[in-house]
C-alpha cells in the first residue's frame, strides 16, 4: 500500500535518513522505533510528502508521491509530535477548522466532529479553550483533528510524548481500535512498550538507518541464544565491572544507578563468576534476575545503547 | 483559503479588544492633536525689552486682527511658567520688529501659529519700511492701511485646475497619518501569523491537506487585508459622517486608496516577514521600525517640510508618503482619479515587489 525505496536525506551534508525501506500494508499496524535523533520525524515527515528527500522514493499503491502528493494526502492523517492547534480556539473551533481544510463536506461536518470527538473522549469539554487543556488532553485534540476526514491511513509521531498514564492508555487504545476498525497504522515511538503492544510489525532505527525489521516475534528471535540478567548491588566498582565485562559469554554490560544489565550467551556459568567475582571485589549482590528478552533489549543488542540513551 | 480566512477571523473574536484599542487610539489621536488647530486660541505675548509696555499694546492689536486667535499680553514670568507647566502650548516674545517662539513641545498648533505671527511682521516690516522714507509718516501709514483695506487690485489665486486655492488644512493630513498609522500595526500583526502559525506547526499540518500554498497565502493575506481596510475605513466614516472632518467630495475614491494602500502594506509586512527569523523577532523590530516611517515620509509636517533627498527616496520607498499624497489631495484638494493614479500605481509597484520578494524569502527559509 505504502513504501518507501531507498528513501534518504541529507541536511547540509549531513545523512539523516540513509536508504530506508519499509512498507505498509493495508489494515497493518507498524512501529518505528528509535531513540531520539534517529530520524524518524524525518521518515516520517518524507512518508507525508511534507518534506521531499535528497534520494529514493514514496509509493502508493505502486504510484511516486513524491511529484504529486495530492493523492496520498487525501487518504492521510498525520499526528505531528508537537501539538499543532490554535490554542486560543476552542477544541470544537480547532476541529471545525481542520475539517474544513480537510473539505469535509459542510452537511457532514457537525457529526464527524462530534463522532471525533467521542472517539477522544473530550465531548464534554468541547468548548474549552486549547490553551485551558492539560497535555493529555490537547494530545487527543491533536489526534482528533487528523481523524476528521477518515483517514486510510494513520501517521502517529510519538503521540504520547509528556503526557500522564490515563491519557497515555486511553490514546494507546484508541489507536488499537482504530486499527481494528481497518486504519493503517504508522506508530512511531521511543517507548519500547507502546510498540510492543500496538504494532503487528516493526522497524528499529539508529543514526539513519533500518537496523532492524520482522515481527516482535522475528525481532526476539535475534536473542534467542542470548540469556539477559539483571543485578542488583549495593555498589558500583569499576574493577568488578570489568571483570564482568571479560567472563567468558558476556557480550553487553550496562550500568544504570547501581544494577547492571548483562546480555551473555546462554547455557555460561555466568551468574556463578559474577558470585566470584563480587566476592573478589567485595561487592554485595542485593537482587538478582533473569528477564525474558524484549524489544528494549534487541535494541541494545543491536545498538549497545538503550532507547532513551 | 476560507477555513484559514475564518481561524484567523475567530481568533480575533476572542480576543477583539486589541484592535478596538488601536481603532480608539487612532479616533483619540487625532482629535486631541488636530483639535487645537482648528478651535480659536489664547496666546501669550510679553516683551522684556525697554518700550516693552509699548511694544506689547502694539503688536498685541496687530497680531488679533483678522484671526481667530487671541494674543494676551502677560508677565513674562508667569509665561515662562506656564509653558514650564505645560498649560501653554506656545508664547510669544516679542521683540521691537522681531519676535521669538516660546514652547516646549513640538505640535502642530505651533505651526500654526508661526505662520500667522510671521505673517503679521512680514507685513508690518513693509509698511515700516515704505513709510520710514516719507515726510509725514502718519498720514502715509494711514494711506497705506487705507489702500490695504481697499486696494486698488485684487489677487484672485487659483489652482492649476482653475478652481479656487484652498486653504491647507494640517488637521485633515494628520488625521490621515494617524489612521494609516494604526493601520499598519494592525496590518502587520496579522500577516505576522504566517510565522506563527509556522512555529505553532499549524502551517505544515495545512500542508498536508488538500489546500495548496498559494490558497495557504492567500488566506493570512487576505485575513490581514481585511482588517487593516475595515479598521482604516470604520475610521475614516466615523470622521467623516460623525466628526464632521471634510475629507473632500469623492469619499469613495478615498476608500479605493485606502484600499491598495492596505494591499501594498500587506505586501511591505509580508517583506518584513521574509527577513525575521521568528514571530517574536517580528514583534520586536516592526514596531521600532513602523513609527519611523510617517516622520521620514513627513506625514505629520506640512508638505515640503523633508527636503533631504536620501530621506525623500526612503519615505518613496513605503506606501505612506504615496497614500498620504493621494488621501490629501482628495480631500484637501477634491482631486480627481486622474490625479491620482500616479501615487495608486506606486503603491500597486511596492505591493508587487514586496509580495514577490517576501513570500519567496519566508519559502526559502522553510525549506
Amino acid at each position: 500500500m505504502l513504501e518507501t525505496v531507498q528513501l534518504s536525506k541529507q541536511f547540509k551534508g549531513k545523512t539523516v535518513v540513509d536508504e530506508v525501506d519499509l512498507y505498509l500494508d493495508q489494515g497493518e499496524s507498524v512501529g518505528l522505533l528509535g531513540p531520539n535523533g534517529a530520524g524518524k520525524s524525518t521518515t516520517i515527515s518524507m512518508i507525508s510528502s511534507l518534506l521531499k528527500p535528497t534520494s529514493g522514493d514514496v509509493t502508493l499503491n505502486q504510484q511516486s508521491i513524491i511529484k504529486n502528493p495530492a493523492e496520498l494526502r487525501a487518504v492521510l492523517g498525520v499526528v505531528p509530535q508537537d501539538i499543532a492547534l490554535y490554542q486560543e480556539l476552542s477544541a470544537y473551533e480547532n476541529l471545525k477548522f481542520f475539517g474544513r481544510i480537510y473539505g469535509v463536506p459542510k452537511q457532514q461536518l457537525e457529526s464527524r466532529i462530534q463522532e471525533t470527538l467521542e472517539i477522544v473522549g473530550i465531548k464534554e469539554r468541547q468548548q474549552g479553550l486549547i490553551k485551558t487543556f492539560s497535555g493529555g488532553m490537547k494530545r487527543r485534540v491533536n489526534i482528533a483533528t487528523a481523524l476528521l476526514h477518515n483517514p486510510k491511513i494513520l501517521i502517529l509521531d510519538e503521540p504520547t510524548v509528556g503526557i500522564d498514564p490515563q491519557s497515555r492508555h486511553y490514546i494507546l487504545e484508541m489507536v488499537r481500535q482504530l486499527n481494528q476498525q481497518g486504519t493503517t497504522v504508522l506508530y512511531t515511538s521511543h517507548y519500547m512498550g507502546e510498540v510492543e503492544q500496538l504494532c503487528d510489525r516493526v522497524y528499529i532505527m539508529d543514526h539513519g538507518q533500518v537496523i532492524a525489521k520482522g515481527t516482535k516475534a522475528e525481532l526476539l528471535s535475534i536473542l534467542s541464544n542470548e540469556d539477559t540478567i539483571n543485578v542488583q548491588l549495593d555498589r558500583i566498582d569499576d574493577e568488578f565491572l570489568s571483570s564482568a565485562r571479560a567472563i567468558d559469554g558476556v557480550r553487553k554490560v550496562e550500568v544504570s544507578g547501581n544494577s547492571i544489565h548483562i546480555i551473555a550467551k546462554q547455557e555460561r556459568q555466568i551468574v556463578s563468576q559474577l558470585v566470584k567475582i563480587s566476592d573478589q571485589f567485595d561487592v554485595q549482590i542485593k537482587n538478582f534476575q533473569m528477564e525474558t528478552p524484549s524489544l528494549e533489549n534487541v535494541f541494545l543488542h543491536l545498538t549497545g545503547r538503550t532507547l532513551r540513551d | 483559503m476560507k477555513p484559514i480566512f475564518l481561524a484567523q477571523l475567530a481568533k480575533d473574536r476572542r480576543n477583539p479588544f486589541l484592535i478596538i484599542l488601536l481603532v480608539v487610539v487612532s479616533i483619540v489621536a487625532t482629535v486631541l492633536f488636530t483639535s487645537g488647530t482648528q478651535a480659536p486660541m489664547t496666546i501669550q505675548i510679553y516683551s522684556e525689552a525697554d518700550q516693552a509696555e509699548a511694544i506689547e499694546d502694539k503688536w498685541a492689536d496687530l497680531l488679533s486682527e483678522g484671526t481667530d486667535m487671541t494674543f494676551e499680553v502677560t508677565e513674562a514670568d508667569q509665561v515662562k511658567e506656564n509653558i514650564k507647566q505645560g498649560q501653554s502650548e506656545v508664547a510669544v516674545k516679542l521683540l521691537e520688529d522681531d519676535y521669538k517662539l516660546v514652547t516646549a513641545s513640538n505640535t502642530p498648533t505651533i505651526y500654526y501659529v508661526e505662520q500667522h505671527v510671521r505673517a503679521v511682521f512680514e507685513r508690518e516690516a513693509r509698511i515700516e519700511a515704505a513709510v520710514s522714507d516719507a515726510d509725514q509718516q502718519g498720514e502715509m501709514r494711514e494711506a497705506i492701511q487705507t489702500e490695504l483695506n481697499d486696494p486698488l487690485m485684487t489677487m484672485d489665486v487659483q489652482s492649476t485646475s482653475g478652481e479656487p486655492l484652498t486653504n491647507y488644512d494640517m488637521g485633515i493630513q494628520l488625521m490621515f497619518a494617524f489612521t494609516l498609522l494604526v493601520a499598519m500595526f494592525i496590518i502587520g500583526f496579522r500577516v505576522n501569523n504566517v510565522l506563527k502559525d509556522k512555529v505553532y506547526h499549524i502551517w505544515n499540518r495545512v500542508i498536508l491537506s488538500p489546500v495548496s500554498k498559494t490558497k495557504m497565502y492567500a488566506g493570512y493575506l487576505l485575513y490581514a487585508f481585511t482588517i487593516g481596510f475595515v479598521q482604516t475605513a470604520v475610521v475614516l466614516v466615523i470622521f467623516n459622517y460623525v466628526l464632521d472632518y471634510d475629507l473632500g467630495e469623492r469619499f469613495g475614491l478615498v476608500l479605493l486608496v485606502l484600499a491598495v494602500f492596505t494591499f501594498s502594506m500587506v505586501s511591505v509586512a509580508m517583506l518584513f516577514t521574509g527577513f525575521v527569523k521568528g514571530p517574536e523577532q517580528f514583534y520586536a523590530l516592526y514596531p521600532s521600525i513602523i513609527p519611523l516611517i510617517p516622520l521620514i515620509s513627513g506625514a505629520y509636517m506640512m508638505p515640503g517640510t523633508i527636503s533631504n533627498p536620501a530621506l525623500v527616496f526612503i519615505g518613496d520607498l513605503f506606501p505612506l508618503s504615496h497614500a498620504m499624497d493621494a488621501l490629501v489631495d482628495l480631500a484637501i484638494y477634491d482631486a480627481t482619479f486622474q490625479e491620482i493614479v500616479q501615487p495608486i500605481m506606486l503603491m500597486i509597484l511596492i505591493s508587487v515587489i514586496s509580495m514577490g520578494i517576501g513570500i519567496n524569502l519566508v519559502e526559502r527559509r522553510s525549506s
